[in-house]
C-alpha cells in the first residue's frame, strides 16, 4: 500500500512541474511580448518596458520560469496591473472559496443520486428501469451546461420564487448561508451534468461484476438475492466509484467556469474568464495552477482511500 | 445403503437466441448414488458444463430446463423448483467445486468469512461456532496454519491453496450432492494430483454423491466409478469406467480414447486415432446421429437419429451399429502404421544443429524505497540458468515442465523475442545474435516457431493466403506468383484445401487454425522449429491430427522440433529426446522413451506418478510433493528441488548444486543419490509399458 | 501416411471470401446491427441529418449569415421559420449555416486529433521502454487538466497576438479553436490507442512477424493497427461529441468563433438577454446543439456497444 501511495505521489509531484511548464509555456513564451499584451495596443512604450522589468521578462526563460514557480510557491503571486492594483493571491483564494462552495453543494447532491441511480440500472441491465435511466443520462450528458443553465433559469426561475434566476450578488464578504439560496441553480444544473457521469460508469461497474465467477459462487452458496448484492457485488463494484468521483472534478471545474458565466457568480470559473479577456497573465497563471492542485489533492485522496478499501493494493 | 442421490431422465436444456430456442442439452439421464463419483466427459461444446448448470437449475437468463425434464434429487422434484426451495439446497445439500478458484473467490472478502458465512447462513452457527466450523474444514483440506489463514484474501494464496479453500467451502455442509466443474484444469501435474487424491479421500468419508465434470479421460479413469460421454449435446455413452475403458462400443468413445497418446507410448509405435471434422453448431445439427457426419462407420441408416439402448445392464448407448461393434463385426481401423520409422537409438544421433550453453536469463526487479534506503538492489529473478541443451538434425527436443520452470523463456531466448542475459546459441555452425532484430535473414528463415493459441497466432485481418504468403516473399524472395502457387502446396501439405487460402482466420476452427500456424512456419523452409504447447489448447481430437501432422512433416521434411509443453504423454509421444526442467534448471535429459522407465530424477518421478493415466486399471499412485512452489525471486539452496523433493537425502541437498550423474545411453540426472540408488527407490513406481486392453484393441482391429 | 489424417475438415460452406468482399460484408453487418438499435439508429439518423444540412446549408439557407435586411425580433412565421434575432438576422439560416462551421472545426479537429493520436499511441504501445514511460506520464499529466481549461488559456492568449494578416501565423490563429480540440484530444486518443497496442502487441501473429524480421513500420500498419481500429473507431464517435461540445461552449464563452460569425453557442450567448422577447432566437441554436449532440452520443454508444460484442 506504501508502495502504491508513494508512487502516486511521485505522479502529484511530476504532474504539478509538468503543468507549471506548461502553463509558462502557455502564458509566457508563446505570446511573445507578453508585457505588450497585459498593457494592450495603446500602452505607451515607457510603460510596457516598465511592466517587462517587473515580471523580470529581461531574464532569460530558465531563471524566468524559476523566479515564478519560486514566487508562487512562496505565496507572492504578483498584483493586477490595473488600478487599484490588488494582490493576485487575494482575489483567487477568495474566488475559489466561492466556486468550492458551489462544489460542495453539487457534490453533496450529486453523489448519492447518481450512485443510486447508477447500481439500480446496473442491477436491472437491460430492464425498462436501466434503459430509461440509460436514455435520460446519455441526453443530460449531451447538453452543454449552457443550454440547461439557461433552460433553468428562464423556465424554472422566472417561474417559482424559491430560486432566484442570477448569482450576482455574492461578494467577498457573504457568508455560506447567505449565498445558499443562490447556489442552488447553479448546484442544479451542475449537478445534472454529474449525475449522468457518475451514474453511467457506476452502472458499467455494476454491469461488470455481475458477470463475475465469485457472484455465481456467492449465489450457490445459496445466499439470498439481496445480500449478493450488497455484500459481495456493491463491495467490489463501488471502490472504483471513489476514482471515478475523483476523476470528475475536472470534468465538475470546466463545468463550472460555464455555469459561472451562465449564472453571473463570482467564482474562479468567471474570474478566469474576466482575467481572459483582461489578459491578466498573472492571474491566468495563478488560476489554473489553483485549479490544477485542487484536481490532484481531490485524485490523491482518492487513491488513499482506494488503497484503504481495496485490499488488493497491499501486494501490488 | 447405495440410495440414489439424484435422478435426472429425459432433462433437455435450451437457449434463447434471437428469438429462437436452441436445444443445448437432449435426453440426458443420469443416477448418482450415495458414495459414487459419476464423471461427465465431453470436449468443448459438448454441453458437459450445461448438463451440471441444469440439474442445479442454475442456467443463464436466457436459458431453461424444458418442459418434461425430470430431476429429482433425494426425492425432490428439482426440475420445478422454486428460486426459495433452490436457495436453500444450494450450498447445503448441493454443493460446487467451480473451475477457477481465484475468479470464484470475492477477491475484497477475506476468506475465512467467505467460507464462514455459508455455515451461518446454512447451520444457523453464530460467528464463535462457525469460525471453528471453518478451521476443521481447513483442516480436512490439509491447509496449513487455519487461523491465520481465515485473515487472508484470495489474491494472497496460491493456485493449490485457492482450490483447496475452494474445496473447503463446498464441503463444509457436508452436501449429499456435490458438483465439481473441471477443478483441476488450470493446475499443474503435481499439485492435479494431490487436489485429486484429497478429493477422492473426501468424497468416500462423506459417504456424498459427486458429479465431476472434465475433458481429460485420465482423471475419469482415475477418479469415477461411472462415466458418462457426450457430444454435442447429447449422451453418447454411460457405462462404469472399467467397461468403458475396456471396451468401448461407441464409435466416438473409441475415438477419444485412441487419440490421446498413453504414457509411454512414442511416434514410432503407431499413428494416434484422430477424429476429423468439428462438432456441430446448434443451431446446425445433422438431422440423424449428431456424430454422424464424423464417424468413420456412418450408415445410410445413421440419417435416423439413434435411440439410447440399453445393451447391459447399467449401460447406455447411444448408436444404431453398437451390436455388430460388440461383436466384432465392424471395426475402427486403427492405423497401425506410424508413418515415422522406427529407428535403434544409436541411429537417432545425428548432427548438431542447434547448441545452447550456459544461458541465462535473470529478469532484473525494481528496487523498493526499502532498497533504496539501504543501498541494496533486489535479487534478480533467475528465470533461467545456465542452462545447456542441443537439437539434433530432423530429430524432436522436447522439453516438460511445469508452470514457472522457465521454459518458455528459454524458448524466446533461443528464437530471439527475450534477449539473454548470458551464454551462448550456436544454430547450424553460426553462433547466433541476441535478438531477432540483429539475425540475419537467413537464420531467421531456417528458424522458426510454433505457438500454443491458434486464436492469436494468426492476424485476424489477413487472409490465410497472406499469412503464409508473407514468409515466402519476405524470407525467401519469391514473386507473388510463386508464393502463391507455393501456399497450395503448403495448405495441402497441412491437410486443408489450397482454397482455404482465400478464407480469414475466423472461418476456422481451432485445429484449422494451428496447421496454418504450422504451414506458415514450414513455409520459410526452416532446419528447426520451435513448438510452445502447440497442442495445448486444442480438443484432444485435434490435438491427435496435429500431432500427426508434426511427426509426418518432421519425417518429410527433416526439420528438427524443440518442443515444450507441460503434458508428459505428449512430449513423449512426439520427442526422441527430453529433458526436465524445474525453477529454471534443467535436472534430467534423455531418450523419450526413456522417460517412463527408472532410473529417473526424484522430480522427473513425481512428475510421472502424478500423470492421471487413462485406464482405469492402473491406478496411479500420486507421490505426494507439497505444492508450496518457491518462487523464483527466492529459490532454494543446493538442490533447487529440495523444498520439495521426497527423497532428499540431507543436508548435501540443500548445501551443494548436485553434480550430473551419466547413466550411458545419452541419459544424464542431476541428483546427490546415485543411480542405482535411484533405481532400486523407484521400483515401486515404475510404469510398466505394457500394452493395456484398449491399447490392445486398436491394434487388434487395426 | 495415417489414413485418418487424410480426411480434410472442410466446412460445410465453402464460401470464398476476397478480402474486398470480407469488409464490404464487415461494413454491412456493422451498419446493419447499428440501424437495427433504435436508440443508435435514431442517433445515426440525426448525425445524418445534420450532416447532410452542412452540405447543404448554404442551398437551404434563404439569407446570408449577416443579412440584417428584415426587422429585428420578428417571431418565427412565413420567410422567417425561426424568427430573427435583435439585428434583424435570419435565424433560421444563421442555424443552418452554423451546421458547416461546427462539422468543420469539431470534425476536422477530431479528425486531427484521432490521426496524430493514434500515430503517437500506437508508437510508443508498440515501442514500450523509457520513451514509452516519458510520454505516457507527460499525457497522464496533462490529462489532469480539464480540456475547457486548456482550450480557453490557448485561445485567450492566441486571442491577444498581432500577426501579419496572411502570415502562416495568421492563419494558424484562424484555425485556433480547431487545433485546439486537435490539441487537447490527442493525449486521450494516444492512451486510449497504447493500451489497445499494448494488448493486441502480446498476441501472437505479432511475435510471428517478429521473428520473420518484420521492420517495426509493417509490424505496427500492417500487423497491429487492423485490430485496433475498431477501439479506434469508438475513441473516434465519442471524442466528436466532445469536440461539438468544447467547440459550443467556446463560442458561449466568447473564447471560440468571433461575432458575427453564425457559431451557435456564440449564438446563443448574443440571444440570451433577449429570452423574454425573442426566446426563439435562443431557442434554436440551443435546440441544435443539444440534438446533434445527443445524436453522436447514441451513435457513439452504439458503435461501442457493436465493437465490445464482437470482443
Ligand atoms: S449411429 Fe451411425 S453415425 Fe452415429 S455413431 Fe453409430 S455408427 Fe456412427
Ligand atoms: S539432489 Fe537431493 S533434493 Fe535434489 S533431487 Fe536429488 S535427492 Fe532430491
Amino acid at each position: 500500500m506504501g508502495r502504491f501511495l508513494l508512487r502516486r505521489l511521485a505522479f502529484f509531484v511530476f504532474t504539478l512541474i509538468f503543468t507549471s511548464l506548461l502553463v509558462f509555456v502557455l502564458t509566457r513564451v508563446l505570446p511573445g511580448d507578453v508585457a505588450r499584451i497585459i498593457l494592450g495596443r495603446e500602452a505607451g512604450e515607457d510603460q510596457v518596458a516598465a511592466l517587462r522589468v517587473e515580471l523580470g521578462l529581461d531574464q532569460p526563460l530558465v531563471i524566468q520560469y524559476l523566479d515564478w514557480v519560486g514566487d508562487f510557491a512562496r505565496g507572492d503571486w504578483g498584483k493586477t496591473f490595473v488600478s487599484p492594483r490588488q494582490d493576485i493571491r487575494e482575489i483567487v483564494l477568495q474566488r475559489a472559496e466561492k466556486s468550492g462552495w458551489l462544489a460542495l453543494v453539487t457534490l453533496v447532491m450529486a453523489v448519492p443520486i447518481s450512485i443510486t441511480l447508477g447500481v439500480i440500472a446496473g442491477l436491472r441491465e437491460g430492464k425498462f428501469l436501466d434503459s430509461l435511466i440509460s436514455l435520460l443520462s446519455l441526453s443530460v450528458v449531451s447538453l452543454p451546461e449552457f443550454v440547461t443553465g439557461l433552460f433553468l433559469i428562464n423556465i424554472v426561475a422566472r417561474n417559482s420564487d424559491f430560486f432566484p434566476a442570477s448569482s450576482s450578488g455574492i461578494g467577498p464578504g457573504t457568508t455560506f448561508m447567505e449565498a445558499l439560496p443562490k447556489l442552488w441553480l447553479p448546484a442544479i444544473t451542475a449537478t445534472l451534468v454529474l449525475i449522468a457521469y457518475i451514474a453511467r460508469l457506476t452502472r458499467a461497474g455494476v454491469i461488470e461484476e455481475l458477470k463475475r465467477d465469485y457472484v455465481r459462487t456467492a449465489v450457490l452458496k445459496g445466499l439470498p438475492y439481496r445480500v449478493v448484492v450488497i455484500k459481495h457485488v456493491l463491495r467490489n463494484a463501488l471502490i472504483p466509484t471513489i476514482t471515478v468521483i475523483a476523476n470528475s472534478t475536472g470534468w465538475l471545474i470546466s463545468g463550472l467556469v460555464v455555469i459561472e458565466f451562465v449564472y453571473g457568480y463570482r467564482g474562479l470559473g468567471s474570474l478566469l474568464i474576466a482575467a481572459i479577456e483582461n489578459r491578466n497573465l498573472p492571474q491566468i497563471q495563478a488560476i489554473v495552477m489553483v485549479t490544477v492542485s485542487v484536481i490532484l489533492v481531490a485524485n490523491f485522496l482518492a487513491d488513499m482511500l482506494y488503497s484503504i478499501l481495496n485490499p488488493r493494493i497491499t501486494l501490488s | 445403503m447405495n440410495e440414489t442421490v439424484l435422478r435426472v431422465e429425459n432433462l433437455g436444456i435450451s437457449y434463447r437466441m434471437r428469438n429462437r430456442w436452441l436445444p443445448a442439452v437432449r435426453d440426458f439421464q443420469v443416477r448418482v448414488r450415495r458414495g459414487q463419483i459419476h464423471g461427465i466427459v465431453g470436449e468443448s461444446g459438448s454441453g458437459k458444463s450445461t448438463v451440471v448448470q441444469g440439474i442445479i437449475r442454475y442456467l443463464a437468463e436466457n436459458g431453461r430446463t424444458d418442459p418434461g425434464s425430470v430431476i429429482e434429487f433425494l426425492g425432490r422434484d428439482l426440475a420445478n423448483a422454486s428460486r426459495q426451495e433452490l436457495q436453500k439446497l444450494w450450498g447445503a445439500q448441493v454443493s460446487i467445486v467451480p473451475q477457477h478458484p481465484m475468479s470464484a473467490l470475492n477477491p475484497s472478502i477475506r476468506v475465512g468469512e467467505q467460507v464462514a458465512e455459508i455455515v451461518r447462513l446454512h447451520a444457523g452457527l453464530g460467528r464463535a461456532a462457525a469460525r471453528e466450523a471453518v478451521i476443521r474444514a481447513f483442516q480436512r483440506v490439509n491447509l496449513a496454519d487455519p487461523e491465520t489463514l481465515l485473515e487472508r484474501y484470495p489474491h494472497e494464496l496460491s493456485g493449490g491453496m485457492q482450490q483447496r479453500i475452494v474445496i473447503a467451502m463446498a464441503l463444509i455442509t457436508s452436501p449429499q450432492l456435490l458438483i465439481l466443474d473441471e477443478p483441476t484444469t488450470n493446475l499443474d501435474v503435481t499439485t492435479e494430483a494431490v487436489i485429486l487424491d484429497l478429493v477422492r479421500k473426501l468424497i468416500r468419508e462423506e459417504q456424498a454423491a459427486a458429479i465431476y465434470v472434465t475433458h481429460n479421460l485420465g482423471v475419469i479413469a482415475q477418479l469415477c466409478d461411472r462415466v458418462t460421454v457426450m457430444y454435442a449435446g447429447e449422451i453418447m455413452e454411460e457405462g462404469t469406467v472399467n467397461d468403458l475403458f475396456a471396451r468401448p462400443l461407441h464409435p466416438y468413445t473409441f475415438g477419444l480414447l485412441n487419440s490421446i497418446p498413453r504414457p509411454g507410448q512414442t511416434k514410432r509405435d503407431r499413428a494416434l486415432i484422430t477424429i476429423p471434422g468439428r462438432p456441430p453448431s446448434l443451431t446446425e445439427l445433422p438431422q440423424g446421429c449428431v456424430y454422424a457426419p464424423r464417424c468413420p462407420l456412418a450408415i445410410e441408416i445413421c440419417r435416423q437419429p439413434p435411440p439410447l439402448e440399453l445393451p447391459a445392464e447399467r449401460h447406455l448407448i447411444r448408436c444404431h451399429r453398437w451390436q455388430e461393434i460388440l461383436r466384432g463385426e465392424v471395426s475402427i481401423s486403427a492405423e497401425a502404421q506410424a508413418g515415422v520409422d522406427d529407428i535403434a537409438i544409436a541411429d537417432l544421433q545425428r548432427e548438431h544443429l542447434l547448441t545452447v550453453s550456459g544461458l541465462t536469463k535473470h529478469f532484473p526487479v525494481r528496487r523498493s524505497l526499502f532498497d533504496l534506503l539501504r543501498g541494496t538492489s533486489p535479487l534478480p529473478i533467475r528465470a533461467v540458468d545456465n542452462v545447456n541443451l542441443s537439437v539434433q538434425k530432423g530429430r524432436t527436443l522436447g522439453l516438460v515442465g511445469e508452470s514457472g520452470s522457465g521454459k518458455t523463456t528459454l524458448s524466446r531466448m533461443i528464437i530471439g523475442l527475450t534477449e539473454r542475459t548470458g551464454g551462448e546459441i550456436t544454430f547450424m555452425g553460426l553462433d547466433i545474435r541476441n535478438h531477432v532484430r540483429e539475425r540475419s535473414k537467413d537464420v531467421l528463415a531456417r528458424l522458426q516457431m510454433i505457438f500454443q493459441n491458434p486464436q492469436n497466432s494468426l492476424n485476424p485481418y489477413l487472409t490465410v493466403g497472406q499469412s503464409i504468403r508473407r514468409p515466402l516473399m519476405k524470407l525467401l524472395g519469391m514473386s507473388r506468383q510463386d508464393a502463391d502457387r507455393e501456399v497450395s502446396r503448403l495448405l495441402r501439405a497441412v491437410n486443408l484445401q489450397p482454397d482455404y487460402a482465400v478464407r480469414y482466420p475466423d472461418e476456422l476452427s481451432g485445429g484449422e487454425k494451428q496447421r496454418v500456424a504450422i504451414a506458415r512456419a514450414f513455409a520459410s523452409d526452416p532446419a528447426l522449429i520451435i513448438c510452445d504447447e502447440p497442442v495445448s489448447s486444442l480438443d484432444v481430437s485435434v490435438q491427435a491430427a496435429v500431432l500427426n501432422l508434426l511427426a509426418r512433416l518432421q519425417e518429410e521434411q527433416d526439420t528438427a522440433y524443440l518442443f515444450i509443453s507441460h503434458d508428459l504423454s505428449v512430449v513423449s509421444y512426439l520427442a526422441d529426446y527430453v529433458a526436465v526442467m524445474y525453477l529454471g534448471e534443467i535436472f534430467e535429459v534423455g531418450y523419450g522413451r526413456d522417460l517412463f522407465e527408472p532410473p529417473m530424477h526424484p522430480y522427473t518421478e513425481a512428475l510421472v506418478s502424478a500423470l492421471p493415466v487413462p485406464d482405469p486399471r492402473r491406478r496411479t499412485r500420486p507421490i505426494p510433493l507439497s505444492d508450496d512452489i518457491p518462487s523464483p525471486r527466492n529459490l532454494p539452496t543446493g538442490c533447487r528441488f529440495h523444498t520439495r523433493c521426497p527423497h532428499k537425502i540431507g543436508r548435501i541437498c540443500e548445501d551443494e548444486v548436485p553434480p550430473w550423474r551419466d547413466e550411458g545411453n545419452g541419459h544424464f540426472i542431476r541428483c546427490h543419490i546415485p543411480l542405482d540408488e535411484l533405481q532400486a527407490k523407484q521400483q515401486a513406481y515404475a510404469q510398466p509399458a505394457a500394452e493395456t486392453a484398449w491399447g490392445l484393441m486398436g491394434k487388434e482391429q487395426g | 501416411m495415417a489414413q485418418a489424417e487424410q480426411i480434410t475438415e472442410t466446412e460445410a460452406s465453402s464460401r470464398k471470401s476476397k478480402p474486398l468482399n470480407h469488409s464490404i460484408a464487415a461494413t454491412t453487418e456493422f451498419l446493419r446491427l447499428l440501424f437495427g438499435q433504435l436508440q443508435s439508429g435514431l442517433g445515426a439518423v440525426i448525425v445524418l441529418l445534420f450532416l447532410l444540412l452542412a452540405v447543404l446549408g448554404p442551398i437551404i439557407a434563404p439569407y446570408a449569415a449577416n443579412d440584417q435586411s428584415a426587422l429585428p425580433l420578428l417571431a418565427p412565421g412565413a420567410g422567417h421559420p425561426f424568427g430573427t434575432d435583435a439585428l434583424g438576422r435570419d435565424v433560421f439560416s444563421r442555424v443552418m449555416l452554423g451546421t458547416q462551421s461546427i462539422f468543420v472545426t469539431a470534425g476536422t479537429g477530431t479528425l486531427i486529433a484521432v490521426v496524430l493520436g493514434a500515430a503517437v499511441g500506437l508508437f510508443i504501445g508498440y515501442q514500450g521502454g523509457l520513451l514509452d514511460e516519458v510520454i505516457s506520464r507527460a499525457i497522464d499529466a496533462f490529462l489532469a487538466l480539464p480540456a475547457l481549461l486548456i482550450a480557453l488559456v490557448v485561445l485567450g492568449v492566441v486571442k491577444n497576438l498581432d500577426f501579419v494578416a496572411g502570415s502562416w501565423q495568421a492563419l494558424l490563429a484562424d484555425s485556433s479553436v480547431l487545433l485546439v480540440i486537435a490539441l487537447v484530444y490527442v493525449p486521450i486518443v494516444a492512451r486510449v490507442i497504447r493500451s489497445s497496442t499494448l494488448e493486441v502487441k502480446t498476441r501472437e501473429f505479432v511475435q510471428a512477424a517478429q521473428i520473420r524480421g518484420e521492420s517495426r513500420v509493417y509490424i505496427i500498419f500492417r500487423e497491429i493497427l487492423p485490430s485496433v481500429v475498431p477501439a479506434l473507431v469508438v475513441e473516434a464517435s465519442l471524442r466528436f461529441s466532445y469536440a461539438i461540445f468544447l467547440v459550443a461552449s467556446l463560442g458561449f464563452l466568447g473564447a471560440g468563433a468571433r461575432p458575427p460569425s453564425p457559431d451557435w453557442g456564440l449564438m446563443v450567448n448574443e440571444n440570451r438577454r433577449i429570452y423574454q422577447v425573442a426566446p426563439w432566437a435562443l431557442a434554436y441554436p440551443a435546440a441544435a446543439i443539444a440534438l446533434l449532440v445527443v445524436g453522436v452520443n447514441l451513435t457513439s454508444d452504439g458503435i461501442k456497444r457493436i465493437v465490445q460484442k464482437r470482443g
